[in-house]
């Protein structure tokens, strides 16, 4: 069953659109990491399911209802991001109890352990917490409500490393226990790689690619060496990223489409092939101009040579 | 996982519990502004001297009509107040869909009003044990509240009308604001202006008009009829108006 259903969905901020025609679905109970640049999208896609924007056109479907003022929705919902703002007249503990009565699933035994194990003081105010303590404290409630469809746009901001770690573990160890649709939109796909279920890739308020991390793990390949014979051997493939390596080698990323001849053939001719993390593809796939930040020094530096 | 579904009474039920124990701060805020307001009232609202011969009489009369004055701006401000962003955006972390939370924005702001009342007329006996105390020689207390304690419900009722009503219009104007950001500078600049035009003028202008409808009604029932109906229109522009509104951080 999918959860959610986007047909077509433009959002514009006056001129800018954030969203532009995008189409996509989400299936029931799986993890979903969403994936893109700054500006791609992510933020205004979660809001439209969330129910906090509404499209300027198309067609969204949230278990099958319309998100926007829908109460059904939004009792099913809960959607934490870095800019949400809690109560400041309720401690921490008032939270979780108000944030409890609203969520029918909500799971308070576990909420008071994760509470108590990040150390958090049941007397403190929202807003004397840091960044990082705020995203740990709303990671909290995100986990302990225990909504079918729970949305985190990005979760780990201002989190240390061990935080995040035990961020990650706690997620995958609740989801196993109780099954539900999560998305998660974060810049550090390496980290969240084993957790993700399927990657959904947005540029510029399209849906770029949409597949289970397992395929995009061996969705592209990466051949290194000799420049012209890259080029070569590049030349009927989709290139998605290419770059100049010292004087005379090359390294292109490209789809992988190569059959085991080629493979075995690539050695006899002096190239490398190897696979391409998924983290570094998406840098690759979402970046908005052919070369990368090397060339706007590269120029520079060329002309100061002549 | 089955979803779970929620009635809208449900909801606005939560929602006031929370919003009672969210919003404290306003009555804060009453409490501070009711006591400035008795001591306002200290000097008396008004006062009569006459001197003869041996006898030198000053009569001061003191009443809690400024505490009911500045409970109804107190009114008009909170109400303000919580349609402000901040407060709004709350409500959307938890379940909620906009008419629910402007139910129970309504609900609270009932609340609001009705304590203001009662915390507003019972200051005049806070006044008078201060003035009996400190401040007169010879203290006649006309209002007492035993003797009389249906003119006492009936000043709290009609000051709880009053106060809802101011509510009810700060509810408007903090929702056309959010509507737009240029009601901001519009509104009091449509408020004083059409005050200015009518002193030049010197006539007595809409506002005078408004103030009579209200004010000069003598009978309770149709006073209430007319604040109930007239917070119940601006209520539900309000609602209506925001129903569309997109929440944006």
């Amino acid at each position: 069953m999918n959860v959610i259903e986007c047909k077509e969905i433009t959002k514009s901020y006056g001129r800018v659109k954030a969203l532009d025609n995008l189409c996509c679905t989400i299936e029931e109970n799986k993890i979903t990491g969403l994936i893109g640049r700054n500006g791609a999208g992510k933020t205004t896609l979660l809001k439209i399911i969330a129910g906090h924007l509404r499209q300027t056109s198309g067609e969204v479907k949230v278990f099958s209802l319309e998100p926007f003022n829908n109460l059904t929705v939004s009792a099913n919902i809960i959607f934490l991001h870095d800019q949400v703002n809690l109560p400041t007249a309720l401690t921490l503990k008032e939270i979780l109890q108000t944030t409890g009565s609203f969520y029918p699933n909500w799971n308070h035994e576990l909420a008071n352990r994760l509470f108590n194990y990040f150390s958090f003081h049941p007397f403190q105010y929202y807003h004397g917490l840091s960044k990082g303590m705020k995203s740990t404290f709303n990671m909290i409630l995100g986990l302990s409500a225990r909504c079918p469809l729970t949305l985190f746009d990005e979760p780990t901001t201002g989190m240390d490393a061990a935080v995040r770690k035990d961020f990650y573990r706690a997620l995958l160890k609740d989801y196993i226990e109780h099954p539900r649709t999560i998305i998660l939109s974060s810049h550090y796909l390496d980290e969240i790689e084993d957790l993700l279920e399927e990657i959904l890739v947005l540029k510029e308020g399209k849906q770029l690619l949409h597949m289970p991390v397992a395929e995009l793990q061996d969705w592209a390949m990466t051949v290194q060496g000799k420049a012209p014979v890259v080029k070569e051997w590049t030349n009927d493939k989709q290139i998605i990223y290419s770059k100049k390596v010292g004087d005379d080698q090359m390294l292109t990323v490209v789809k992988n489409d190569f059959s085991a001849k080629e493979r075995q053939l690539s050695r006899e001719v002096g190239i490398e092939l190897s696979p391409v993390t998924t983290s570094d593809l998406c840098v690759y796939l979402t970046s908005k101009s052919t070369g990368g930040i090397d060339d706007v020094f590269g120029q520079h530096d060329d002309d100061g040579g002549h | 996982m089955s979803l779970a579904s929620m009635t809208m009474t449900e909801v606005i039920k939560k929602q006031y519990i929370y919003k009672l124990q969210a919003y404290i701060q306003v009555f804060f805020s009453l409490l501070f502004l009711q006591l400035i307001a008795v001591l306002f009232s200290l000097s008396g609202v008004a006062t009569m001297g006459t001197s003869g011969g041996m006898v030198d009489m000053e009569i001061r009369y003191y009443s809690a009509d400024l505490v009911v004055v500045f409970t109804m701006l107190w009114g008009f401000i909170s109400a303000v107040l919580i349609t402000t962003r901040a407060y709004r955006n709350d409500d959307f972390l938890f379940v909620t869909n906009r008419f629910t939370s402007n139910l129970s924005n309504m609900l609270f702001l009932l609340t609001a009003s009705l304590i203001g009342a009662i915390t507003a007329i019972l200051s005049f006996y806070l006044l008078s044990i201060v003035v009996n105390l400190f401040g007169s020689d010879y203290f006649i207390n006309n209002t007492p509240v035993l003797k009389d304690p249906v003119e006492v419900l009936l000043g709290m009722f009609s000051a709880f009308l009053y106060i809802l009503l101011f509510c009810m219009l700060g509810y408007l104007a903090g929702t056309l604001v959010q509507v737009h950001k240029s009601f901001v500078v519009l509104l009091p600049a449509a408020f004083l202006g059409s005050l200015f035009l009518d002193l030049a003028d010197g006539r007595a202008g809409v506002f005078a008009e408004v103030f009579k409808f209200y004010h000069s009604e003598h009978s309770i029932l149709l006073f209430t009829v007319k604040v109930m109906v007239t917070a119940g229109v601006l209520f539900l522009v309000s609602a209506g108006l925001s129903n569309r509104l997109e929440v944006r951080s």
